[in-house]
């Protein structure tokens, strides 16, 4: 007879691991980047594969350097890649993209004890650093052309028009479907709306935070601009795929529902506060960042009650 | 503390080293993190907390049997802002452009955490000639420490070590490291650095100790 | 997926495993009586029983050979007829030992002089209990809890105002509740309604997981007006008691509470089977229904002696096939692995699961805070903390997060993407706890 295998129970297992979640993510991602590639020409795919490659290999050497155990076949510095090169202006050089991919992965992920332990998002604290030591490259955003084809003019976002309150000649449908200025995987919004019903689909995220999210926002310009300028403001900058694939990030959020729907009230306001009051025009990765900050302070403050808890002592 | 006493070399390398004011007492934090974004000014800083605490060690070292308890920290306080507004002025006489740059902080010297934290814990209690090793060590180990940070910020911040161009030239620099942000990220990267060296060492020598 | 849930957290452990629909329409047969019975004296919660037969002593079916030693113990009773063996330690499930009687067969299958109860519907609460404890019952879903202790209700003061029979069976692969009550639910009714007049309850409500049709019909066809058969979504842990009692009456079990606590009284359809077959016929409990599933040959539901071993009865299913890599008595969410087949079948044993590779213990990652576990957590407890907690064997925080009002459901493990151990971390967290409750204690005593 076989040898009888001693586990402590339960002895059945869901399919779902970190590594299926994260391809999930991945999968999810995908429309965008060939929207990207599309608007943007196919700098915006060569931009892609430098991070993702650039992220995996920071783990690996990071994780042969230190002696621990390598995890890169878990996917989460794929997504890490992608979202960072998704955060970039396609016609942003090499050297960004991999100083970028390495400050994500070793300086904001593995420093702090890698996957699960980080306390901000990598990408976006890669993304805020390279923003400020090179603005003027961060912030300059190709103008869209279509066709797999790139164009070397530069020209401003829909954001910087419409936070004056004036919707100029900026129109919805160009907005929804990306051709407009803007980093590489967040214009085409109907491309990361179709990743994010993917991921709801899936389960891997739940409505909370992007719904609560996107909801503050909109109706915070609702109140201020009115609701052309709210839809517009929704769909321009990297508002829904902040919403969608970088506040979801279960590592920096809060856990519980509750938590999650004042994680994305938050984002939604301080998005909307850096937009309309403060000297940058996109204020999605700081309005994010600074959440992830609190996130565990929303967590104490919504830890569950114990099912039949009557009152809480102490 | 005592068996420092008699020996003002080990109180010297104590402070320069093993106590460290900033990578393991963790002191004086404001000017590290404010004025490290040049190696100069980490120089000079470091030259001036170090020339005040010396000072302010000897003195309150060789007062610490007259000043009474009770108003030992106002006494401090007099000591101290007198060297810091000896060393200001001195400053301001022969350094000018060193001193524009560092600006409010070597007035602010007189609060800054080591020279306190030394009067306190070591001048207040022990002779002037270990006190003036104390200083000295404390202060040139202050002194190393922000150099190698205000360096190291310099040459991703500005490519530059001392205004000298070490980067190639195509390099173009990393603004985040000479703001405030680049500082906590230096600081903290140094740090962990410094708790690695340790424990390797510490790992090194117990291996030792278990073979002999 | 969008059913309404009657109880917060749970999971759906059954998909893609079809343990049930295999033997879920195998009717019950007898296992074939064992050449030799190992009957372990601690079957229950509680002190385990003083035996009461030495080597060399004739018995018969049903005779006493354990007394109850104490007040949360249970009598046990001999499940062949023939020769004591030895009174000696055997190992337990879950591996603990306990002394054991073991009885030679010698298949005259003669029983002791049954007494049945004379007026069964005329019986007072004090008489019930009595019957229950005679009988050695306990509760047949798992837990081993001796019944009399359950069922010992001041009705003078506060009669309960539900008995909650539990058919839900929400464990994958068991079957053996499912079908006694397609198979008996005249004698289930009965046994509820014994109950019932006995404690003064005037209503009961039987609930059973609505993925056993079968069984629903039969029990509403048999049922009478004051006892409600309840089709519940499927949802693990539906059986689990608070989250029965809940999803039945919308009543929440206090934590560190009983069902009692909000005049609930819930006991298992196994051992409301029991309970009629003690007062109607007098008989004790020396045998059960157990499933016997997974990679078996022939899997199916066996009554079963108390005290056949494992190995007697895969003997009686044809063996394991290849690829089984653990073996489990009771379910695969809480049941206990088991290394050897020399292990008897007690009271509570609601199966023999033999699984193949999908039960080997996956590789553990880093905790992303997905927070899977503790939407899937039917006590709303935060897993992940606990186990955090304990990795830094922090036991105060572990209490503090509410360790121990876990129930080790297994639904944390099981969703858990990391694939990290959270409910043997609550488990461990509950264990020490105690430990340290109990000297903490005693210290003030002394």
């Amino acid at each position: 007879m076989q040898k009888l295998a001693v586990t402590s129970s339960p002895h059945l297992r869901a399919k779902a691991s970190t590594r299926s979640i994260m391809l999930d993510v991945c999968i999810a991602l995908i429309p965008a980047g060939v929207a990207g590639c599309y608007w943007f020409g196919l700098r915006a795919a060569l931009l892609i594969a430098l991070c993702v490659g650039t992220c995996v290999a920071s783990e690996w050497l990071y994780q042969v350097i230190t002696k621990q155990k390598v995890t890169v076949g878990d996917f989460s510095a794929v997504v890490t890649g992608l979202l960072l090169a998704y955060n970039l202006p396609a016609n942003a050089p090499w050297w960004i993209a991999v100083i970028g991919s390495f400050l994500a992965i070793v300086l904001v992920k593995q420093i702090f004890g890698g996957l699960g332990c980080n306390f901000m998002n990598p990408t976006l604290a890669a993304r805020a650093i390279l923003f400020i030591s090179w603005g003027t490259i961060m912030a300059s955003y190709p103008v869209a052309s279509g066709n797999f084809v790139a164009d070397a003019a530069t020209g401003a976002t829909a954001l910087a028009t419409i936070n004056g309150g004036s919707v100029g000649n900026v129109t919805i449908l160009n907005q929804f479907i990306g051709n407009c200025g803007g980093v590489l995987g967040e214009t085409c919004k109907a491309a990361i709306l179709l990743g994010g019903i993917y991921l709801l689909l899936r389960g891997v995220i739940s409505w909370h935070i992007p719904v609560s999210f996107i909801a503050t926002a909109f109706i915070c310009y609702l109140i201020k601009d009115g609701a052309e300028i709210a839809l517009l403001q929704v769909l321009s900058g990297g508002m829904l795929l902040g919403a969608f694939f970088m506040a979801t990030d279960y590592v920096t959020s809060p856990v519980t529902n509750a938590g999650k729907i004042i994680f994305g009230i938050g984002c939604g306001f301080f998005l909307f506060v850096i937009r309309a009051f403060a000297s940058y025009p996109e204020g999605c990765s700081f309005a994010i960042l600074f959440m992830n900050v609190v996130a565990p302070l929303i967590d104490k403050l919504c830890a569950p009650k114990a099912f039949g808890e009557v009152k809480k002592h102490g | 503390m005592a068996d420092h006493k008699k020996n003002p070399m080990k109180v010297f390398m104590n402070g320069l080293i093993t106590e460290n004011p900033t990578f393991s007492l963790m002191l004086g934090m404001c000017p590290t993190l404010a004025i490290t974004t040049a190696a100069m000014n980490g120089v000079g800083m470091g030259l001036a907390t170090t020339a005040v605490l010396v000072c302010s060690n000897l003195f309150i070292s060789l007062m610490r049997n007259i000043i009474s308890d009770k108003i030992r920290i106002p006494a401090f306080i007099v000591i101290i802002a007198s060297f810091v507004t000896i060393i200001d002025m001195c400053m301001k006489a022969y350094l000018p452009d060193l001193s524009a740059s560092l600006g409010m902080y070597i007035p602010l010297i007189v609060v800054n955490c080591i020279i306190f934290a030394r009067a306190e814990a070591f001048a207040f209690k022990n002779g002037p000639v270990a006190s003036i090793a104390d200083g000295l060590g404390m202060g040139l180990g202050f002194t190393w420490a922000i150099t190698l940070l205000s360096a190291i910020r310099e040459l991703f911040g500005n490519g530059t070590i001392f205004g000298v161009q070490i980067m190639p030239a195509a390099y173009q620099p990393m603004a985040i490291m000479t703001k405030v942000p680049g500082g906590f990220i230096t600081l903290g990267l140094l740090l962990a650095l410094v708790a690695a060296i340790r424990k390797a060492i510490a790992k090194h020598s117990a291996g030792k100790e278990a073979k002999a | 997926m969008f059913q309404k849930r009657l109880f917060p957290g749970g999971i759906h452990p059954h998909k893609g495993v079809n343990g049930k629909a295999v033997t879920g329409v195998k009717p019950i047969v007898d296992a074939p009586a064992p050449a030799r019975v190992v009957i372990p004296m601690g079957q229950h919660i509680g002190a385990p029983a003083k035996p009461v037969v030495k080597k060399g002593d004739l018995v018969k079916v049903g005779q006493l050979i354990g007394e109850a030693n104490g007040f949360v113990s249970a009598n046990v009773h001999a499940s062949v007829s023939g020769k004591v063996a030895a009174v000696q330690n055997c190992v337990l499930a879950n591996g603990m030992e306990s002394v054991a009687v073991v009885i030679d067969n010698d298949f005259q299958d003669e029983w002791v002089e049954l007494t049945p109860a004379e007026k069964p519907e005329h019986l007072n609460g004090e008489q019930l209990v009595e019957i229950v404890r005679n009988a050695g019952i306990v509760g047949m879903g798992g837990a081993g809890f001796p019944t009399a202790v359950k069922l010992k209700v001041d009705t003078a003061k506060s009669a309960p105002d539900y008995l909650i029979i539990n058919g839900s069976e929400c464990e994958p692969y068991l079957t053996a509740d499912h079908r006694l009550m397609v198979e008996n639910p005249d004698k289930i009714i009965d046994g509820i309604r014994i109950v019932m007049l006995a404690l003064n309850i005037k209503e009961a409500i039987i609930g059973v997981e609505n993925n056993k049709p079968d069984a629903i019909e039969a029990l509403r066809a048999a049922a009478t007006e004051n006892i409600k058969v309840m089709a519940l979504p499927v949802r693990y842990p539906e059986g689990g008691e608070k989250q029965l009692v809940y999803a039945t009456t919308r009543r929440k079990v206090p934590t560190g509470g009983l069902p009692l606590a909000v005049g609930c009284v819930v006991v298992n359809v196994g051992t409301i089977f029991a309970i009629d077959e003690a007062v109607r016929l007098g008989k004790p409990l020396v045998s059960r229904i157990t499933s016997v599933g997974g990679l078996v040959n022939e899997p199916g539901n066996y009554r079963v002696r108390i005290g056949a071993t494992v190995e007697q009865l895969l003997d009686a299913c044809g063996g394991l096939q290849d690829g089984a890599v653990k073996l489990l008595s009771g379910g695969p969410m809480m049941g206990a692995a088991i290394s050897r087949t020399d292990i008897p079948v007690t009271k509570a044993t609601s199966g023999i699961i033999a699984l193949g590779k999908e039960a080997v213990e996956p590789e553990e990652s880093p905790c992303i805070r997905c927070g899977r576990c503790m939407r899937a957590c039917p006590m709303n407890l935060a897993p992940a903390k606990i186990d955090a907690a304990m990795r830094m064997d922090n036991y105060e925080a572990a209490e503090k997060v509410g360790a121990m009002n876990c129930i080790e459901c297994g639904c944390c493990t099981f969703v858990c993407p990391a694939k990290r151990s959270l409910t043997q971390s609550c488990r461990t967290a509950k264990k020490v706890i105690n430990t340290r409750r109990k000297q903490a204690a005693a210290k003030k005593e002394g």
